[in-house]
């Protein structure tokens, strides 16, 4: 189980009560909305400030939301102002106006995607010299972020579309990920990580219906499995390109019209 | 002048070599890497002093800020651009190492001050992003106590507070450590302010901070406001 320890007794905003999606023009984000953001049952005083905070890497913008009694959503927000506007994170302050103390507290809040699913894998599009994309572990708490490389032209389209580039790079992607938080990292608890981008990616795993071995410690003498572990990361591989066989099947007709 | 360009790979594994290269012959010959494909034009043209000297980061900062400002360019379309930045320590490579013509002697110093990198966490070391950072955020008033120093120094008020996205973006509390460690009559920080060993000071400064964040919303709190709550260590600070 993870444990925290909360001296200051400030609440938790759990994720369900907020809804913050993005909006875009012309595939670039432009602003965001937060539609929803329920605070019943947390015992809050009405005259308590709320405030949602958007941020990414170097970059900070506060927008102030009103009281806990009367406090408006925001339909747009201008975020063009912003470095690195695709992946921003949000957070939600309630705090006392008298003693500025905060009341309750949500972090690290990702956008909703316009399917309703949550992202495990943001990207981001940079100069990466003569490579096409690489994996950088830079998101919060050292979770990963698939950079591909801005100097390809059309390849934010590319990115989304094209079924080759899809099927090239996400199951190479998830391999060298799921590879790299047994190896590299080790994950403490198979049923209760501690790093969030531990439980979301095993969320995903198990989403492809294949479950993760007892342990994932290379440190556990008495259950880890190297050969286990291999077997399960392939199968997850191979679980996700079933799943978008429509795309290997677009994959390979394009490959015929080439020939 | 030079027209203001952006390094590409080729052109940073250039400069790389180069900069190695220097460690061991100080007379190493500087490659031109203002030709393809070791850099691109920067869009839209705007053209900058090659033989030029600043003072201070702050002279610096405010000359490409006037310079991008004028040619209506935004903070956010450059901020990410690290091949722009490392263009910028190259031109300016001979002032950023303090070379010494008639010496012929240099300061190296890590490479990561002279080629921008992408990571974040190590873009304010940059000597010539850092500096455009903090100002672009604070302007010339409070990014004084950071900009203060020759271009080629990197202090401590750059390495303590620049490299933490929370302290630095956050106004009321650089006004607060403006109010507490700068020094007007001498124009730079107060002395001792730096200090390792002295009760109050910078680094002392950030764990306290750290530790009211988890308690107060610092983000509202006025620059007055923080300097109260700040403990009695602080006090000789608090009280110039």
């Amino acid at each position: 189980m993870k444990r925290t320890i909360n001296y200051t007794g400030r609440k938790r905003i759990s994720r369900e009560r907020i809804s913050i999606s993005f909006s875009r023009q012309n595939g670039s984000v432009v602003s965001f909305s937060l539609s929803r953001l329920d605070l019943s049952g947390l015992d809050l005083p009405s005259n308590a400030l709320i405030s949602v905070e958007a941020y990414y890497r170097t970059e900070l913008k506060r927008i102030q939301l009103g009281q806990a009694d009367s406090f408006h959503q925001i339909l747009s927000t201008d975020l063009t102002d912003m470095g690195y506007p695709e992946n921003l994170k949000f957070r939600i302050i309630v705090v006392d106006p008298s003693t500025k103390k905060i009341l309750a507290y949500a972090d690290r809040i990702a956008p909703e995607e316009p399917s309703g699913r949550k992202s495990i894998l943001p990207v981001e599009f940079r100069d990466l010299g003569n490579r096409i994309w690489m994996i950088t572990y830079e998101g919060d708490e050292g979770s990963p972020v698939l950079c591909i490389n801005n100097r390809i032209p059309d390849i934010q389209n590319i990115a989304k579309r094209d079924s080759q580039f899809f099927m090239q790079v996400y199951p190479c992607a998830i391999r060298e990920i799921l590879t790299y938080m047994v190896f590299v990292e080790g994950v403490e608890s198979v049923r209760d990580p501690s790093v969030d981008w531990n439980r979301d990616w095993l969320e995903f795993t198990k989403s492809m219906g294949i479950q993760p071995p007892l342990s994932l410690t290379p440190d556990d003498n008495q259950q880890f499995d190297k050969d286990e572990v291999f077997k399960w990361i392939d199968n997850v591989v191979e679980a996700f390109c079933n799943r978008y066989s429509q795309i290997f099947e677009k994959f390979v007709s394009k490959m015929e019209e080439n020939r | 002048m030079s027209i203001v360009r952006i390094i590409m790979p080729e052109g940073e594994s250039k400069f790389i070599e180069y900069i190695t290269a220097l460690r061991k012959v100080p007379s190493a010959t500087c490659p031109d890497l203002n030709i393809e494909p070791y850099s691109k034009e920067f869009s839209p043209y705007i053209e900058v002093e090659r033989d030029i000297s600043f003072n201070s980061k702050m002279e610096l900062a405010e000359y490409i800020n006037g310079k991008f400002d004028k040619a209506g360019v935004r903070r956010e379309e450059i901020i990410g651009k690290s091949g722009l930045w490392t263009w910028f320590a190259y031109l300016w490579f001979d002032s950023l190492t303090c070379f010494d013509s008639r010496a012929g002697n240099r300061s190296i110093r890590e490479e990561a001050k002279y080629i921008c990198s992408s990571d974040y966490r190590d873009y304010y070391r940059h000597l010539v992003a850092g500096p455009y950072y903090i100002y672009s955020l604070h302007g010339s008033g409070l990014s004084k106590i950071f900009l203060y120093s020759p271009i080629h120094e990197h202090n401590d008020f750059i390495e303590q507070i620049a490299s933490r996205q929370f302290l630095i973006s956050h106004q009321n509390l650089i006004e607060a450590l403006f109010r507490l460690y700068w020094d007007n009559k001498k124009v730079r920080p107060r002395s001792g302010a730096q200090s390792r060993n002295r009760a109050g000071t910078l680094r002392r400064f950030v764990k306290v901070i750290q530790q009211l964040e988890l308690t107060y919303d610092v983000y509202s709190l006025s620059s007055e406001e923080i300097i109260r709550l700040l403990p009695d260590e602080f006090n000789e600070w608090k009280e110039c």
